[in-house]
C-alpha cells in the first residue's frame, strides 16, 4: 500500500453540528486506494505559524468520483483554518495512513460503536460492511441531543440507537450501557470515541466469552495456531477493534510521537494502527496517561 | 517513488570523482574552510576559493560549453546552468556528500518511512534516529505537541537498539547512494563506546552523529552535553574505537557553547552539528498539570531558529572543523542564513512532517540560486556574515545576554 502526497481540492464543506464539518475533497488517488480505518494527514496554512499536519480519519469515499471526506470538530488554529476554506482552494493530504479496520469475511453481523466525533472513524466502515451484504447496527453516544450526528448521513440500511448523557433523545445515559444487548447478536465489534468509553468497551469485550458460553462454540474462526498478535488475522479474530487518536508528528512512523502504551510495548497510532485489537492495548496505561480530552 | 539504488541517482548528480569514504589517514582540515588560520585570527569568508571544476563559461560571455538551460527562461549574462553548480560539502575524514541538506535525526526514521513520497537519493544524507546498545521503550505518551511555530517532543530515544537497527537497516543502507549517519546515544562512556563499536566497519554505515544531550548516569545523571569535560571524554572515547566520520550534536541548553565545542574538537571529533533540542514544557488545556508524558520535551521548528543561528555564528569562529546546523529550517531563506553564518551543511527536522518533500526542493532551490548568483559552488555563501576581524573569545559568555 503505498501513501501518496496531494493537492486536494475542497469540493464542499458543511457544518453539520454546531463546530463540526464535514468536507468533500477530490482526491482520487487517495478515495481510490482508501480502506475504512485508515486517515489522511492535512497541512493547513502556512500563514499561521502551525508546524504540524493534522491527522484526519477518511469519513466516507466515493471511488467512481474519487471523492473523500473528512469530519472534524473545530478546536484549535488548525481546524478553524480548514473550516473557513472554501471551495475550489486546495489542501495537501499525505496518505492513505496507517491500519484500517479488518472485517472478518464470515462475520454478518457488524457492531459500530461511536462516542462523538468518533462516529467519524466507524462511518466509512459502515458502508464497507453493507456493500458485503452484512446487518450493521451503529451505537452512538453524546452528550445532548443538539449533538447528535445525523441519520441522513447514514446509509438507510444502518440499525441506528442513540444515547444522550442528559437523556434528552434515546437512551438515557452511557452508550456502553447498550452494548450488552447486541454483544451475542454481532460477529464483530468496531468501536472510536473517548478513551474511557473504549477502555470500558474493551472490558466488556474481554468478558464476553464467559458471559455468552455456548453462543461462541460452532465458530470457527481460523482454528489451528494462534494469529502474531497485532496481524491482520489476529485483529480479525478478535471480537472488539478500536481506532485510537492520538497526538502525531509525522503520521508515517517515523518519529515515534504518536506512541500509545500496548501489551507488547510501545505501538505507533499511525503505523501498526489507528485501528488495534483491543486486547493489545494497555488499558490501565494508556487512559492513565492520557489528557482524556479528544 | 523507491529509494533510489546506487547506480541511478550518483547518475543524476554531477559526475564526480567518487569520493573515498574512510582514507586511513586523517583530514585534518576540510577543504571547505580553506588554510588553518593563526590563533586569535579568522580569515575573511569569502576567500575560499571555489574549486577549479565548474569553468565560469557564462561569465566569459563566450559560446555555452554547458548545455542549454532546461528551465523555463534564458539565463541571464553571468548566470550558470544549475546542473554544473558544485554542491559537494566535505565533512572531514573523507565523508563528502552530494549536498548540504541532510535530514535530522528522529525526523526521518531510519530512511525507509518517507521512500513512497521522498525521492532519498537525492538528500546529502540521513541521520536515522537514536540509537542505543539495548532496546529502548521510550518516555509515556502523548510525545508530542505542537507550539507557536514549533513542537515539543519526548520521545526518550525509543529504539530496538543497535543490534536490531543494524540488523533491520544496514543492509538497505548500503544499497543506497545517500550516505545514512547512525545517530548515537547512550548514558555512559562505556554504552557510547559499545554502540560505535558495533557500527564500525558495517556496510551501510557513512558515519556517525554523537547525540550528547543524555543524561550521564556516571555523573548524576548531568547531560554530556552541558560539561565541556564530559563532552570530551565520551568524543576521545569513542574516537579511539572508530575510523567513521565523527560528528558530535551540540545541544542548546548551555550558558556558553564555545568552551564546549572547542574541547570537542580537540578531542578528536570531525565535524559538530548544532543545535539538538531546546527544553521546555506544555500543559494540558486544562491545566491540571503537564501536557507531555514525560513533563519535559524538546523543542524544535521555526521558534528556535534564531537560537540556532546564534550558536552556530558563535561555533564557527572558535573551531575549524566543519559546522552542520540544525534548527527550524523552513525555506532556503533559512538554509542561505547558517551558510552566512559560517555552516557547510544543514539538517532539515520538524518542517519535514509538514512539508516531506522540503529537503529535496531545498537543494534544487540552493542550486539554482547559486546558478543566478554565478557561483560555481556554494561555497562563496559560506562564512558571509561573520566578523571580519573579531575580538577574543568573550570570557564571559554570550555578552549580549540582557
Ligand atoms: C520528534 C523528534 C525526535 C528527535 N529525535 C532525535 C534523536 O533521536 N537524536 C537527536 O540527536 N536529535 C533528535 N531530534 C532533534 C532533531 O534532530 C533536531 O536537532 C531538532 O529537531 C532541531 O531541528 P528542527 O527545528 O529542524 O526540527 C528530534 C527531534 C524531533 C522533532
Ligand atoms: S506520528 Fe510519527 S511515528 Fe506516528
Amino acid at each position: 500500500m503505498t501513501m501518496r502526497l496531494v493537492d486536494a481540492e475542497l469540493l464542499e464543506s458543511r457544518e453539520i453540528l454546531p463546530g463540526q464539518f464535514l468536507q468533500h475533497y477530490h482526491a482520487p488517488a487517495l478515495a481510490t486506494a482508501a480502506r475504512a480505518g485508515q486517515f489522511v494527514h492535512v497541512r493547513t496554512g502556512d500563514w499561521s505559524g502551525l508546524v504540524l499536519r493534522r491527522p484526519f480519519t477518511i469519513n466516507t469515499v466515493d471511488r467512481a468520483t474519487g471523492v473523500l471526506s473528512i469530519h472534524f470538530r473545530e478546536v484549535g488554529r488548525g481546524t478553524a483554518w480548514m473550516s473557513r476554506l472554501r471551495a475550489g482552494e486546495q489542501l495537501s493530504m499525505l496518505g492513505p495512513l496507517g491500519q484500517g479496520f479488518q472485517l472478518d469475511p464470515r462475520s454478518r453481523h457488524v457492531l459500530l460503536v461511536a462516542g462523538g466525533l468518533g462516529v467519524a472513524d466507524v462511518r466509512m466502515l459502515a458502508d464497507e460492511a453493507l456493500a458485503d451484504g452484512r446487518q450493521v447496527v451503529l451505537l452512538y453516544g453524546c452528550r445532548a441531543a443538539s449533538e447528535v450526528y445525523p441519520s441522513s448521513l447514514l446509509p438507510d440500511e444502518v440499525e441506528y440507537l442513540v444515547a444522550t448523557e442528559d437523556g434528552s433523545v434515546g437512551h438515557h445515559g452511557l452508550v456502553t450501557d447498550l452494548v450488552t444487548d447486541y454483544e451475542a447478536w454481532a460477529d464483530q465489534a468496531f468501536a472510536c470515541g473517548p478513551l474511557p468509553m473504549l477502555a470500558a468497551l474493551a472490558r466488556l469485550a474481554a468478558g464476553r466469552k464467559a458471559r455468552l458460553g455456548v453462543a461462541t462454540l460452532g465458530r470457527k474462526r481460523g482454528g489451528g495456531r494462534p494469529a502474531v498478535i497485532g496481524s491482520p488475522a489476529a485483529r480479525r479474530k478478535a471480537f472488539l477493534q478500536v481506532a485510537l487518536e492520538q497526538h502525531m508528528g509525522c503520521a508515517v512512523g517515523a518519529c515515534l510521537g504518536c506512541a500509545v502504551w500496548g501489551v507488547a510495548g510501545p505501538q505507533r497510532v499511525c503505523r501498526e494502527g489507528p485501528v488495534f485489537a483491543a486486547d493489545e492495548i494497555d488499558w490501565e496505561a494508556t487512559v492513565g496517561g492520557a489528557t482524556g480530552k479528544r | 517513488m523507491k529509494a533510489k539504488k546506487r547506480v541511478v541517482t550518483s547518475g543524476k548528480e554531477r559526475p564526480v570523482e567518487k569520493p573515498k569514504r574512510r582514507p586511513t589517514t586523517r583530514t585534518i582540515r576540510s577543504a571547505l574552510v580553506g588554510p588553518k588560520p593563526a590563533k586569535g585570527s579568522r580569515p575573511g569568508p569569502p576567500q575560499v576559493a571555489a574549486p577549479a571544476v565548474v569553468p565560469p563559461v557564462a561569465a566569459l560571455g563566450g559560446p555555452a560549453l554547458v548545455p542549454p538551460p532546461a528551465g523555463p527562461r534564458a539565463r541571464r549574462p553571468g548566470e550558470l546552468d544549475p546542473a554544473a553548480v558544485d554542491l559537494r560539502a566535505d565533512l572531514g575524514r573523507g565523508l563528502v556528500l552530494a549536498n548540504p541538506v541532510l535530514v535530522a535525526s528522529g525526523t526521518f526514521g531510519y530512511g525507509v518511512e518517507y521512500a513512497d513520497v521522498v525521492d532519498i537519493g537525492r538528500l546529502g544524507a540521513i541521520c536515522c534516529k537514536g540509537t542505543t546498545l539495548n532496546p529502548r521503550l521510550g518516555n509515556p505518551p502523548p510525545r508530542v505537541t505542537e507550539t507557536p511555530a514549533g513542537m515539543l517532543n519526548s520521545i526518550g530515544l525509543q529504539n530496538p537498539g543497535v543490534d536490531a537497527v543494524l540488523e533491520r537497516y544496514a543492509p538497505l543502507w548500503a544499497g543506497w547512494s545517500t550516505p545514512v549517519l547512525v545517530n548515537v546515544a547512550g548514558e555512559s562512556i562505556e554504552e557510547y563506546v559499545g554502540v560505535v563499536r558495533r557500527l564500525e566497519g558495517v556496510p551501510g554505515v557513512a558515519g556517525i552523529e554523537l547525540n550528547i544531550s543524555c543524561p550521564n548516569v556516571g555523573k548524576g545523571g548531568l547531560q554530556f552535553a552541558i560539561d565541556a569535560e564530559a563532552a570530551a571524554a565520551v568524543t576521545r572515547a569513542v574516537r579511539r574505537v572508530t575510523e567513521l566520520p565523527l560528528i558530535v550534536k551540540l545541544s542548546p541548553n548551555v550558558a556558553d557553547v564555545r568552551p564546549i565545542a572547542t574541547a570537542i574538537a580537540a578531542a578528536g571529533a570531525d565535524a559538530l552539528s548544532a543545535i539538538n533540542t531546546l527544553s521546555g514544557m506544555a500543559l494540558r488545556p486544562d491545566r491540571t498539570g503537564p501536557f507531555l508524558g514525560n513533563t519535559y520535551g524538546g523543542l524544535s521548528g521555526p521558534a528556535i531558529k534564531p537560537v540556532a543561528l546564534r550558536i552556530v555564528y558563535e561555533v564557527t569562529q572558535v573551531v575549524d572543523i566543519p559546522v552542520i546546523a540544525i534548527g527550524g529550517i523552513t525555506g532556503l531563506d533559512d538554509v542561505l542564513d547558517f551558510l552566512a553564518v559560517g555552516a557547510v551543511a544543514v539538517q532539515v527536522g520538524t518542517a519535514i512532517f509538514a512539508d516531506p518533500g522540503l529537503p529535496v526542493r531545498l537543494v534544487d532551490e540552493l542550486r539554482r540560486q547559486c546558478a543566478v548568483d554565478g557561483h560555481g559552488s556554494y561555497r562563496p555563501l559560506i562564512g558571509t556574515a561573520l566578523p571580519r576581524r573579531p575580538g577574543a573569545p568573550s570570557a564571559r559568555g554570550a555578552e549580549y545576554r540582557p
